[in-house]
């Protein structure tokens, strides 16, 4: 895995002179059907501190202008802005790069963003072409990423490239390497099991509850406290299914805040019953219980989370068995985040009772996450193998203009010849019969074809190289 | 050619019971594109060889020994392939493969050395074997639920953080649940059914006397211990370690049943 390539550590880039702009402008009229070069320039996590990355963040209702005014600059032909939490990168075709630099990108950088190319540059990093098309394909694939494998580094990307494709700053040379970073991604994904699991605690909490009971359609959720914790695992389980949350404060008016934020609610009155929410295609009804009729509800829910304050559990194993017997033993799975632990460790012993503390899902979290590290190796050699695909497609493309231009020529110069010839034996009356006609033709294209071969060769061989 | 077919469903039934092991133990979801469309293709091949083996044989009936095996194995099979197609699970292929694997090597490999002379070959008498092969194969399937239902909840349990071996199954314990109970409640009428007409035939060929053999009273000892298991199971929520007893009981007093035939001079139909 190749790490960028620091700025400090390539030619330092130079703010480009009117004079070489002109250049750049006359170049690329004077040849507009050239090919340009790839060009990528970036700061990312691991490059830039948060005080960087944020002065180079562009607002997703900013993105198309700050594109369009990218792609308008001297020399870059096409051009997309790819802005996360985690990166800012801008994707370019270029006319005439210079080596060791892209002034045209450092000075877009300085203008657009006010920050002063010394203060960028010791964070910036650059690939060019085949490094660049890896970057690409490594970010798509969410290879590049902080957690490696989340999988809405591809939407940003889509989402980027559909701004770009609208601002019209997307052409024949980005359009199939985007579409080709896309279907990659999607090969990362499908053959490797790099974002199978969670790595966050509140969906490895989702996760193990659908391994206890599959679909969490149906189900209920008891919340006991209500920490920020409990809010967002009990958000995850909604989007999962759960359609009924009970919530358990000894605090009554904290329980019915929790109840009222999770019904998307800001209400601060007692529940005298349900309060429904519809929203996001979900329907799921938040009820209050009072904290002394705790023991008598908890066999409702099928998922209890618990984060209290207590100093001492909650729930105990007695308190377990009583459970399942009046659920029937319907499993019931017990979700502790607290610390000191709500849950009696010991409740895990109740065939049907199934108890994670934090330290248990944390555990779990940085399995899949170490899973993660493992998967992403085959991941690699995936996305070389498709670095190579790419580059001699494109390569073969490249080189279709000449060979096609060669054969015309070569073509047009045997048709000419044979007119003079036919011409000329007309002259003499010494003309060709039709079968002779026909013979001569064979035997031009024969040594034309022949002829042709070595340099068509060579051509096809040059481009690949 | 008929032996061909079931060989080479033979040798897809092995692929399918290697394929299985990643697909539900490894988190190796992509293992089941081998396995699943290897079980439906050994599944096509098993039925085409035994459809010719009854045909060449002329008679409609599986009455040798490798013919039962090999219909045995064949519903196993088909039961497998169900619950995939309605749970989306392959956990229980675990089990279930490499049995059929077994059953149909067997029938492969060994010819048949046991021929009953089925009393009434019709379709009848038929209908009777199909529908007890189906009501053991549901019990069967049910015991090995309610075994993966325990190691399912063991390794929840367990805690375990790893991906593979010690890694949850991909079935859910509730679905798991499900297929055990839903199973057996497949199994009942079909091993009532099975009964009832096996004891009409029994009645007109052979008189009331047929009834009063221990063997044909433990069958019917056997249905009542099958309502029973169900009642229980449903009525109490049982699961886990104390339905796997339940189930491994009922499915020792069908061993019983089956090996009680091998020594009892009732139910036989040697050839003459």
């Amino acid at each position: 895995m190749s790490q960028p390539t620091q700025r400090q550590t390539a030619p330092r880039l130079s703010i480009v002179s009117p004079a070489s702009e002109a250049d750049a402008t006359n170049a690329r009229a004077a040849d507009p059907r050239a090919e340009g070069s790839l060009v990528l320039v970036g700061v990312n996590h691991t490059t830039a501190p948060v005080e960087v990355r944020e002065r180079l963040a562009i607002p997703l209702a900013r993105l198309a202008d700050a594109t369009r005014a990218l792609a308008h600059q001297p020399g870059v032909r096409e051009a997309l802005i790819l802005s996360t939490c985690n990166r800012v990168e801008f994707l370019t075709i270029q006319d005439h790069p210079r080596a060791g630099g892209s002034p045209n990108l450092l000075r877009f950088l300085h203008e657009y963003f006010a920050v002063p190319a010394a203060t960028l540059e010791p964070h910036l990093y650059e690939f060019r072409e085949r490094e660049a098309v890896r970057h690409l394909f490594r970010v798509a694939s969410s290879l590049d990423s902080m957690v490696v494998g989340e999988p809405q580094i591809l939407g940003q990307v889509k989402e980027s490239y559909s701004i770009a494709r609208q601002a019209g700053a997307i052409s024949t040379a980005l359009e199939p390497l985007l579409q080709r970073a896309f279907a990659v991604a999607k090969r990362v994904r499908t053959e490797t099991q790099i974002g199978s699991s969670s790595v966050s605690i509140a969906s490895v909490a989702v996760d193990l509850a659908r391994k206890i009971f599959g679909s969490l359609h149906g189900k209920t959720v008891l919340i006991v406290g209500a920490g920020k914790m409990s809010d967002l695992a009990a958000r995850h389980l909604i989007q999962q299914g759960a359609t009924s949350i009970l919530v358990a404060n000894r605090t009554p008016e904290r329980a019915a805040q929790l109840a009222g934020q999770i019904a998307g609610q800001i209400s601060m009155q007692l529940a005298n019953g349900p309060i429904a929410i519809h929203g996001a295609g979900l329907a799921c009804t938040t009820e209050v219980i009072p904290f002394d009729l705790l023991y008598d509800q908890a066999a409702r829910a099928d998922i209890v989370l618990t984060s209290t304050g207590s100093e001492h559990p909650i729930f105990n194993r007695s308190h377990g068995q009583s459970f399942l017997e009046r659920r029937r033993n319907r499993p019931m799975f017990f979700i502790d985040i607290a610390v000191p632990r709500d849950v009696d460790p010991r409740m895990d012993q109740v065939e049907g009772c199934f108890v994670y503390d934090i330290d248990d899902l944390q555990q779990v979290a940085a399995a899949h996450l170490a899973n993660r590290g493992r998967e992403s190796a085959a991941a690699e050699k995936i996305v070389s193998r498709e670095v190579d695909l790419y580059l001699e497609r494109i390569s073969s493309r490249d080189a279709v203009p000449a060979i096609v231009a060669l054969q015309n020529s070569a073509e047009a110069i045997r048709q000419s010849e044979l007119e003079r010839t036919a011409v000329r034996l007309a002259a003499t009356d010494a003309a060709l019969t039709p079968a002779q006609q026909s013979a001569v033709d064979a035997l031009t294209r024969s040594l034309t074809a022949k002829l042709l071969h070595p340099q068509l060769t060579a051509l096809r061989k040059k481009t690949e190289d | 050619m008929t032996l061909l077919w079931l060989r080479l469903a033979v040798l897809l039934y092995g692929i399918a019971a290697l394929a299985v092991l990643p697909a539900a133990l490894y988190d190796r979801p992509r293992w089941r594109h081998i396995a699943i469309p290897a079980t439906i293709a050994a599944a096509l091949f098993h039925f085409v060889s035994l459809t010719e083996t009854l045909n060449a044989a002329h008679h409609r009936l599986p009455v040798e020994t490798h013919e039962l095996q090999s219909l045995l194995a064949l519903i196993l099979a088909l039961a497998f392939l169900l619950v995939y197609a309605r749970y989306r699970s392959v956990s229980l292929g675990i089990f279930v493969l490499p049995i059929v694997f077994m059953l149909s090597m067997l029938a492969a490999f060994r010819p048949g050395q046991e021929t009953f002379s089925a009393p009434i070959r019709n379709g009848w008498i038929f209908l009777h074997i199909v529908l007890l092969l189906a009501a053991y194969a549901a019990l069967f399937l049910s015991l090995l639920a309610s075994l993966l239902y325990l190691i399912q909840e063991r390794r929840l349990k367990r805690k375990s953080s790893g991906h593979g071996w010690l890694s949850p199954l991909d079935t859910p314990l509730e679905t798991i649940d499900q297929i055990a109970l839903k199973s057996l409640l497949f199994g009942l009428p079909c091993m009532t059914a099975g009964l009832l007409i096996g004891s009409v035939i029994a009645q007109q060929d052979y008189g009331a006397k047929y009834f009063s053999d221990p063997k044909i009273l433990l069958t019917f000892g056997l249905w009542l211990a099958y309502i029973a298991m169900i009642f229980i199971r449903r009525a109490s929520g049982l699961r886990g370690r104390r339905a796997v007893y339940l189930s491994s009981f009922v499915f020792l007093a069908v061993l019983f049943v089956w090996a009680a035939n091998q020594f009892s001079a009732v139910h036989r139909f040697p050839v003459p």
